[in-house]
């Protein structure tokens, strides 16, 4: 129930294909396998959709987390716009990328893990999900100052008059007063 | 901050223990597997075909076998409950370690995942080396039926599928997907049991082979008799020599499968255990009332029969009419007690089941029915409830002195431990309870007010005022906040506006609390718990050992 976001779940398996498909490659060219072109081709093609689905993107819904130091793979991808924005693009690239692996017995489980990443791909496009990045958000600005300083007061404390206010070197005592409203320290 | 060794060996030696007898226990298997098919006897030919690959496979097969076996164990919650409560099995130090468990079967879900790459690898090696290696002096030995085949095997076909499987587990059970779609992790994981099903039909048909007659045919003897012309005169010579004589061919047979021997006690036990849930569980509740509290919460009174649960504990409800196959799980707040046999949660509405739940529970009033309550027959959705399920806050009563810091809607294991000393606080080997509350907001308060104020008037009349030390933080500072009720004045006055300072805190608990063992309870936020952690586990307390217990909800 409810709205699951199902790109989530193709990208995560988008990347660990990606990395099967590289170790896969990796043993058949370490082990001069027949075949090793489709070992070869493994180990490149699992390196571009190791790249390609690094970053994740962000939800709809709630918070996203993202993977560490993404920012730069981010931007990269963010860069071919609607080629990695739209998930069909995504869909009909991995099918594609995994056929070739389907040849040799190194790179096979990477071709059907990439295969299943593939189909659920086509299932979140369906469901008319995109790809957004996840961009650092400005900062926030500091909160506004509280209103009541941007209005000083127009009139000075309420004081006696200027004659009383005078000090008189003769009548030290007489020159001091009683503020006629009590100043007290606000909390 | 300096680490403390006491504190530290008393925090994380436990776990460090279980951690390196596990990873002891995989390397010594790992080792004694690897040398068993590189130097054994009965393998010598099989490893001159396969070589290095045949080792690693094996090994990392048997590495498996154990981890396979093992990661069940820690999800038999029901079992560990049971384990939990009868303080008599264990001591606390054991019971610490029960709080570990997900993180156990994490552990031994990853071992699985990395040794699956290897034991992979090592066979697609192996699979070459069959064909490769085609061995014409021992046609038995062989899975190719000519040299450059490679074939499809029973053990080939499961393997495939059994790596799909892992991938579909293994990529629905990380952080983000738990969090943002359960289900999917919860559907996948299900899967377990076809691929246990799967694992012990892998071994069939048995590809790898042993000798069996090692005396007749000591190995490499063949070579002996196939030597070149040169080494005729001393081969005569040596032909008397009884050790080196070969009476009979080599024989071999398949091993039989060793995988179920590991896997299907554990296996029994989970099952059983996940029979014996559903049983319980397939009773549904009563709910009692539906309570409406500030912030988004929402209290929940059930009755169910035979509901037993000891405060700290936590239910897994599940509701038909929301969603059939989710079960969420949530800290009771009042367990039953003999007086009152009712039991309650306070759950937070974030998210869909919650939303969906809640609007089953009470239906959106209008402002008319407000002014006219119409008397309605209340129709309850149907629910049912698993559990109760052990966690890490039951061990608040066996500390002497304990300190227990909640976030939010994380103080819901802590209301249930006041609730039960409301009910009476002589008896328990607690003597002073800690409690800090952190909340955003004012209002969250309010769903224990009347608890907190109702216990500290209690201890006040019963002349233990100084059992209960409490804090309350409001974290918002921007807002002018005080509980101005005058019922409440008990915990105005124990409010703070901005967010707690630990150190201070843990300076004073530290220093009234000289030579003592402090349990310090943390449930909220990972800045929090994270903070906390560290703190006990630094060197600042004059003799004072806080042992850290986390709760986590995900």
């Amino acid at each position: 129930m409810g709205k699951i976001e199902w790109a989530m779940w193709a990208n995560e398996q988008a990347l660990a294909s990606g990395l099967i498909l590289l170790t896969g490659g990796i043993v058949g060219v370490a082990g001069q396998f027949r075949g090793w072109q489709f070992a070869a081709y493994g180990v490149a093609a699992g390196v571009f959709v190791c790249l390609l689905e690094y970053p994740r993107g962000k939800r709809s819904k709630g918070t996203s987390v993202e993977r560490t130091g993404q920012y730069c793979f981010t931007v990269c991808v963010k860069s071919f716009g609607p080629l990695t924005r739209n998930y069909y693009v995504r869909a009909f690239l991995h099918a594609a990328l995994c056929v070739p692996g389907g040849f040799m017995l190194a790179t096979v489980l990477g071709c059907v893990c990439l295969g299943i990443s593939s189909l659920i791909y086509l299932g979140a496009a369906i469901h008319g999900e995109q790809w957004m990045p996840i961009l650092p958000q400005k900062e926030q600005t500091r909160k506004p100052v509280g209103e009541s300083i941007k209005n000083p007061p127009q009139n000075p404390p309420p004081r006696p008059p200027a004659e009383l206010r005078r000090k008189r070197v003769e009548d030290l005592e007489g020159a001091a007063y009683v503020n006629p409203i009590a100043v007290t320290a606000n909390d | 901050m300096v680490v403390s060794v006491r504190s530290w060996v008393a925090n994380e030696g436990g776990k460090h223990l279980v951690l390196v007898l596990w990873l002891g226990a995989n390397t010594w298997l790992f080792l004694r597997t690897f040398l068993l098919y590189s130097t054994g006897q009965q393998y010598y030919y099989l490893y001159k075909m396969l070589g290095l690959g045949l080792c690693i496979s094996r090994a990392s097969a048997a590495v498996l076998n154990l981890n396979c076996s093992v990661v069940l164990l820690p999800m038999c919650r029901s079992l560990l409950t049971y384990v939990r409560g009868t303080h008599t099995v264990s001591s606390r130090k054991t019971r610490r370690l029960l709080d570990k468990s997900k993180t156990f079967h994490v552990a031994c879900g990853v071992a699985i995942c990395i040794f699956s790459v290897v034991h992979v690898s090592a066979h697609l090696v192996n699979v070459v080396n069959f064909s490769v290696s085609y061995s014409d002096d021992f046609p038995a030995l062989n899975v190719a039926r000519y040299r450059g085949e490679v074939r499809h095997t029973l053990p080939g076909v499961t393997g495939v599928l059994l790596v799909l499987i892992l991938f579909l587990m293994f990529t629905a059970s990380s952080y983000c997907i738990r969090v943002s779609n359960y289900e999917i992790f919860w559907y996948t994981h299900n899967l377990f049991i076809v691929f246990y099903i799967i694992l012990m039909v892998h071994m069939v048909g048995g590809a790898l082979k042993y000798q069996t007659n090692i005396e007749a045919h000591p190995p490499g003897c063949l070579r002996a008799n196939q030597s070149s012309p040169e080494q005729q005169g001393e081969e005569l010579e040596q032909s008397e020599d009884e050790e080196r004589r070969c009476r009979e061919e080599a024989h071999f047979q398949p091993h039989c499968p060793q995988t179920w021997l590991w896997v299907s006690g554990p296996l029994c036990l989970y099952c059983a255990e996940r029979f014996y849930r559903y049983i319980r569980s397939s009773d549904p509740v009563t709910i009692v009332t539906v309570i409406r509290h500030p912030c988004n919460v929402i209290e929940l009174r059930m009755l169910k029969r035979d509901f037993k649960a000891r405060p700290g504990q936590y239910i897994v409800l599940n509701c038909p009419g929301v969603s059939s196959f989710e079960n969420h799980p949530f800290t009771l707040t009042t367990c039953p007690t003999e007086n009152k046999e009712t039991f309650g949660i306070h759950l937070r509405v974030v998210g869909d089941w919650t939303e969906r739940f809640t609007e089953l529970l009470l239906p959106e009033q209008g402002i008319a029915s407000e002014i006219l309550p119409m008397v309605q027959q209340r129709r309850y959705p149907k629910l049912y409830v698993d559990g109760p399920f052990g966690s890490p806050s039951e061990e608040v009563f066996n500390y002497e002195v304990s300190l227990c810091v909640a976030g939010g809607i994380g103080v819901t294991p802590f209301a249930c431990v006041l609730h039960a000393l409301l009910n009476g606080w002589v008896g328990f080997r607690l003597r002073r309870l800690y409690f800090v509350w952190v909340c955003r907001e004012l209002k969250s308060f309010y769903w224990f007010a009347e608890l907190l104020c109702a216990l500290h008037h209690k201890l006040w009349q019963e002349n233990r005022p100084d059992y209960l030390n409490l804090r309350l933080y409001v974290s918002q500072t921007d807002k002018l906040q005080s509980m101005s009720e005058e019922k409440y004045r008990p915990l105005s006055s124990r409010l703070l506006v901005g967010r707690p300072r630990w150190k201070l805190l843990f300076d004073e608990i530290g220093k009234t609390n000289k030579h003592n063992r402090v349990g310090v309870f943390c449930c909220g936020p990972k800045s929090i718990s994270r903070t906390l952690h560290r703190l006990c586990n630094s060197a600042r307390y004059s003799g004072t050992t806080f042992e850290f217990n986390k709760e986590s909800f995900s």
